[in-house]
């Protein structure tokens, strides 16, 4: 009995002193807390390969407790984009990082202008965040911006009620950025018959690298009894920018029958980001769960189009007014 | 800790049937049992940390609202109490740089009984047990895919109380001092990386933790003075709250130093049909 009571004893002192890592407001500390903060948390260290032990060693050299919070924040922006990941932000009163790369090394392959004059001579509709048109090949097409955009359930009834009586339909996604997962489901209902498995989440356990949940299989509903569906052919048109909730509208989207993805692999960004703090009042933004597709393959690189549909912008094209992307897609689904 | 838990269980069961199987021949002059209520208001300082939120420790202020009851049970009701409490709570926190919020809402519901020993002068010393409620929610309006870390927790506590009824010159004051401590009981919390996006796409597993001292410490200690004017009595005292949570490498502390200001009384519900038998003693729960 006494040992039991000195047991709880010992228990309820320290359990009134879960401890909680502590950094000084200095460079050195601020730097430190970021690179914990990634170090427990980021999940793609091993997906990508870095070690991030040996980004710490470089980085910390770097650091002096003289230094202004600008070369600070250079210095802690370097050391994160060396994860590559444009979920990854660092953000202050005076800047925010910004890993570009993973678009800025590719053509856009997208000019928004060019669609909405040459093929709609700016007579289309918007809702909801949604430009469509019907098309003179009798095509549906709808650009999609951003998942940022709440789309009502109204707006896809009118939107599709629309461009019922037309043979297939284009959905441009290209330069959209993500935003809300709710949004992509919302999307997405209206293109399945029956309960799909969208994907798989996984989420770190703990603070290790390799420290993964067991993949958690997802799925979607078809939309309610009563909402227009679509179910003749569908080409989703990427490109780089097509980034995060898109690539994960794009990566379900694919795996439909009827439906064809083309133009230019996209920019990838699967990780569901965290957000997080520094001693000093910065902001950072980073990957934590990792979205799988449907297949168990992750897409933190891109989704690539379908075979045979890898498409790129022809510049000189576009002189003309030819988005010779779209052009594809109009002639893939004329043919089919 | 099951033992723990047991014994509590069982003290509070045998109370009850002690009591129930006793059969007096002559019929017994039931004694009256009024109720004490208290309503307060708390205000004071609050410190807040959630690691599944941020590493950073904040700091500000909190409020609340709460009701208290007490009543001498049924049953030997000289020597055993109910209490019920009731509360809403909000705390406004702000990180050291003092460019971030961080709130946390919540609400608790707790009733219990203790076990009462009158002394000599005036003094009182209780003991027994308590379960408790509590839902709340921490919102960090900066972050983006984890704005918010639930809490939901039910317990098994340990509390009692020492109260001193004394004269101040010709001013009846109560004095009380009650602890109250969660032995164990169930509480919420996601997985280290986990999204409530997650949860929300159907992901239940893993979410239910049971706590002990080890990963679920709390201590409420409740200092008040009833200064009895008349009828009503005003409150006046203290509120002191630490809550350390640690699961999934998430730590959670929640730490507060509440004033308490509000006003108490005891109240009889009578019935018009029986009436109030005159030689009925009154048995008090607190005064």
């Amino acid at each position: 009995m006494k040992k039991i009571l000195l047991i709880s004893l010992l228990s309820l002192l320290s359990g009134a002193c879960h401890e909680i890592e502590e950094w000084d407001n200095d460079p050195k500390g601020n730097f430190d807390a970021l690179w914990t903060i990634l170090d427990e948390h980021y999940c793609f260290f091993e997906e990508k390969g870095v070690d991030w032990n040996e980004v710490y060693n470089r980085y910390v050299a770097k650091i002096s407790n003289g230094m202004t919070s600008e070369e600070l924040f250079l210095v802690c922006a370097g050391m994160l984009d060396e994860l590559k990941d444009g979920h990854v932000n660092l953000s202050s009163s005076f800047n925010t990082s910004y890993y570009r790369k993973w678009w800025s090394d590719y053509p856009q392959n997208y000019n928004e202008r060019i669609v909405q004059e040459y093929y709609f001579n700016f007579n289309y509709r918007s809702t909801g965040g949604i430009d469509f048109g019907i098309l003179p090949e009798n095509i549906g097409y709808m650009h999609y911006g951003s998942f940022s955009d709440d789309i009502g359930e109204g707006n896809l009834d009118n939107v599709l009620a629309y461009f019922s009586t037309c043979n297939g339909l284009i959905i441009d996604v290209r330069d959209n950025g993500g935003g809300d997962l709710t949004n992509v489901e919302t999307l997405v209902r209206r293109f399945i018959t029956e309960r799909s498995l969208a994907g798989y989440i996984s989420h770190k356990t703990g603070k290790g690298h390799g420290e993964f949940s067991e993949p958690y299989a997802y799925y979607y509903e078809p939309a309610d009894e009563g909402r227009v569906m679509w179910g003749k052919p569908v080409v989703v048109l990427t490109n780089r920018s097509t980034y995060s909730a898109a690539n994960n509208f794009v990566a379900i989207m694919k795996l439909l029958p009827r439906v064809t993805v083309a133009g230019a692999t996209t920019g990838g960004g699967s990780g569901m980001p965290f957000s997080s703090e520094l001693p000093c009042g910065w902001t950072v933004r980073f990957s934590a769960c990792s979205i799988l597709d449907a297949m168990g393959n992750s897409t933190e690189n891109g989704v690539d189009p379908t075979e045979g549909c890898a498409v790129d912008m022809d510049i000189e094209a576009t002189l003309d007014g030819h988005d010779t992307i779209l052009d594809f897609a109009i002639g893939y689904l004329t043919r089919s | 800790m099951k033992r723990l838990f047991g014994l509590i269980l069982v003290a509070l069961a045998a109370a009850v049937v002690t009591r129930a199987g006793t059969c007096d021949s002559v019929p017994e002059i039931k004694p009256l049992r009024p109720v004490m209520s208290a309503y307060m208001v708390e205000g004071g300082g609050s410190h807040l940390a959630d690691t599944y939120l941020t590493p950073l420790k904040y700091d500000g202020w909190g409020v609340a609202l709460r009701y208290e009851r007490m009543q001498a049970m049924k049953f030997n009701p000289d020597r055993w109490v109910m209490r019920l409490t009731a509360g809403i709570e909000a705390d406004h926190t702000e990180n050291p740089a003092r460019n971030a919020t961080m709130w946390y809402w919540g609400l608790d519901l707790s009733w219990g009984m203790m076990h009462r020993w009158p002394l000599p002068h005036g003094l009182t010393v209780a003991g027994g047990g308590s379960t408790s409620l509590d839902l709340g929610c921490l919102y960090n309006s900066r972050n983006g895919n984890n704005p918010a870390s639930a809490k939901a927790a039910w317990t098994v506590n340990v509390t009692g109380y020492v109260s001193w009824n004394l004269n101040l010159w010709r001013l009846p004051v109560t004095l009380r001092y009650q602890p109250t401590i969660p032995v164990t009981g169930v509480f919420f919390a996601p997985d280290y990386g986990e999204l409530y996006y997650e949860i929300y796409l159907g992901n239940h597993s893993g979410l239910a933790h049971a706590a002990w001292w080890g990963n679920y410490f709390m201590m409420e200690n409740l200092l008040t003075a009833d200064l009895h004017f008349g009828n009503t009595s005003l409150r006046v005292g203290y509120r002191g709250r630490i809550l350390s949570t640690q699961v999934n490498d998430i730590t959670t502390r929640m730490i507060t130093n509440n004033f308490v200001l509000g006003v108490s009384g005891e109240w009889i519900s009578v019935s018009p049909r029986k009436g109030i038998d005159p030689r009925a003693g009154i048995v008090s729960a607190l005064y």
